[in-house]
């Protein structure tokens, strides 16, 4: 676990994760401290509560009960004493600290005219490790490029909570910004100017407005920003040629991606969802994805340690929402492994194999489902190509 | 020769301690002005700057003059650093901060109930709330102020003079 992250906890609580397991140490990824309730934390895909010693259990009898004082320091230490200042992050229901590890918090809500004004009573507390995964990016990367534009494609990386998405997207903007597009044929691309508005400091995890996550040397951070009012601003007045948001999902959210990418600019987004058919059951995602303004998902699942990830171009997506659609019960889920080792993702990068045979495969089934089923393709759909 | 060498103590550190006394007297309504001043401004950092509380104390303290400027330093140093260590809250450390520092201030007990007030709710809550707090410790201070300048008025020249006078008594009976 990150030193300055321990800081964060009071001593009493610091002494005792402290002492967790080296294993637990390493894979940590939540801790969550309820106010006179037992201690849990989450590693590798477990949860476990944690004894006064640090020993793990499964019981919640026995477990260590964070105490009110404890709960009241940590919440001074997570804000830096000033509750006055995060505010508006209290109204949102989580604060990102220093390394862009993000507190969610759960209390009492205060209305102002129907709406949460602010949080108060705050007792519950769910620490998410923030981790940079350097090299997840390369897995991915080659699956997203268009080779005729010289840049990416418009991506958006889908997957439920927990899953990685920041992870990925933090380190495919670090590459882009660095120009390791880790493909024979892009050797000579150079790099790209990323914008990457960071609503919820996650990201970039900005200190101060400069961020301490790698994010390549040509990256500009709107740190705190509004997606929609930051996608406009990046694009005014930065001039970035791929912008990145983390969870989309708002109405003014899509039209400012409409504006993003009419302005020539790549949009790499991540969303909340499971799979394609999630995505279309979501109204802004379900209405991008029907016009065709992203050029290719990525889906992410995880399996024990291991995050899979799975590349579907749009015309993929189309042709198994329509499907999807016709048969309606009884088809297989698409996420069943079986699938996936039958090898009908064709794009999927399989380690090994070369990088052009696949984007040749690609461009093949690109080109498919103009042919078969016209009307399910939207104009902009195939603008990548 | 020797007794006229005792006779200019005696009356020297007479005055000297009149003077003192007088000058504790000059220096509370300063002091609390200058309390006032570091209010006001930490009501802008909050208000507007929405400044961190660490970060607001240091500036403070960066622009009080010597008793007070201490003080302030000090808290904002214990919260960025010692409490890390031992996961005090803002409320132990500014009560701490003040009881160490108090004496070196002429401020009285009614100014620190204040200021212990203050330090009670600082950080803890809302904006609005905060800034509520302050304006309330404000408008004590400055009643504290309005009666500290009655005295100064009332006594600093009193006991300056008392000073010389009671030396002069002394002295008067020790011939």
């Amino acid at each position: 676990m990150p030193q300055p992250l321990m800081e964060l906890f009071p001593t009493s609580l610091r002494l005792v994760l402290e002492q967790l397991p080296a294993v637990a140490r390493e894979s940590l990824e939540e801790i969550r401290i309820r106010e006179n309730r037992p201690l849990e934390i989450s590693y590798g895909s477990r949860y476990s509560f944690v004894r006064e010693d640090g020993t793990l259990t499964e019981q919640d009898q026995g477990a260590f009960v964070p105490s009110k004082e404890q709960c009241r320091a940590l919440l001074e230490r997570v804000t830096n004493h000033s509750i006055y200042a995060v505010e508006e992050e209290l109204r949102r229901g989580y604060i990102t600290v220093s390394g862009g590890h993000r507190i969610g918090l759960a209390g009492r809500t205060v209305l102002d005219k129907g709406a949460v004004s602010h949080l108060r009573d705050i007792a519950g507390f769910n620490v998410r490790i923030a981790r940079a995964k350097v090299g997840f990016g390369a897995q991915v990367l080659p699956g997203l490029l268009d080779l005729k534009e010289r840049t990416i494609r418009h991506t958006l990386i889908v997957s439920p909570p927990q899953q990685g998405k920041t992870t990925l997207i933090r380190d495919l903007a670090r590459c882009v910004s660095s120009g390791e597009w880790h493909h024979p044929a892009a050797r000579d691309w150079g790099s790209r100017k990323v914008g990457i508005v960071d609503e919820r400091s996650e990201i970039a995890a900005s200190d101060r407005g400069v961020p301490t996550f790698d994010l390549g040397p040509r990256s500009d951070v709107l740190d705190a920003c509004p997606k929609a009012e930051g996608i406009m601003m990046m694009v005014r007045s930065l001039s970035p040629e791929v912008v990145v948001v983390d969870e989309i999902g708002r109405p003014e959210d899509a039209d400012a991606i409409y504006e993003a990418i009419h302005a020539g600019v790549r949009v790499l987004a991540t969303a909340h969802a499971s799979d394609m058919s999630d995505v279309f059951a979501r109204p802004v995602l379900s209405k991008l994805a029907a016009d065709g303004v992203f050029g290719c998902y990525v889906f992410l699942s995880r399996s024990g340690k291991k995050v899979e990830h799975r590349i579907v171009t749009a015309e993929e997506a189309m042709r198994e929402s329509s499907r999807r659609s016709n048969r309606s019960f009884g088809a297989s889920p698409r996420d069943d492994p079986s699938e996936k080792q039958l090898g009908r993702w064709t794009d999927h990068p399989v380690p090994g194999t070369s990088p052009v045979a696949q984007t040749h495969v690609n461009v093949k089934a690109r080109t498919m489902p103009t042919i078969r089923s016209p009307a399910m393709i939207a104009p902009r759909g195939v603008d990548d190509d | 020769m020797i007794k006229f060498a005792g006779v200019l103590l005696v009356l020297f550190a007479g005055t000297m301690i009149g003077f003192l006394q007088g000058a504790r007297f000059a220096a509370r309504p300063r002091q609390i002005r200058e309390l006032l001043h570091a209010l006001q401004r930490l009501e802008t950092e909050i208000g507007y700057g929405q400044t961190r509380l660490p970060e607001a104390l240091a500036r403070i303290g960066g622009i009080l003059p010597h008793p007070l400027s201490e003080l302030f330093l000090n808290i904002s140093r214990s919260l960025s650093r010692d409490s890390a260590e031992s996961g005090e809250t803002v409320r132990e450390i500014w009560e701490r901060a003040v009881r160490d520092h108090w004496p070196s201030t002429a401020m009285r007990k009614a100014e620190k109930e204040a200021l212990l007030r203050l330090g009670s709710t600082l950080g803890g809550s809302g904006r609005e709330d905060q800034l509520k707090h302050i304006r309330l410790a404000s408008i004590q201070l400055q009643a504290e102020e309005a009666s500290a300048r009655d005295d100064q008025q009332r006594y600093e020249k009193l006991s300056r003079s008392l000073g010389v006078l009671g030396a002069t008594l002394v002295v008067i009976l020790m011939i």
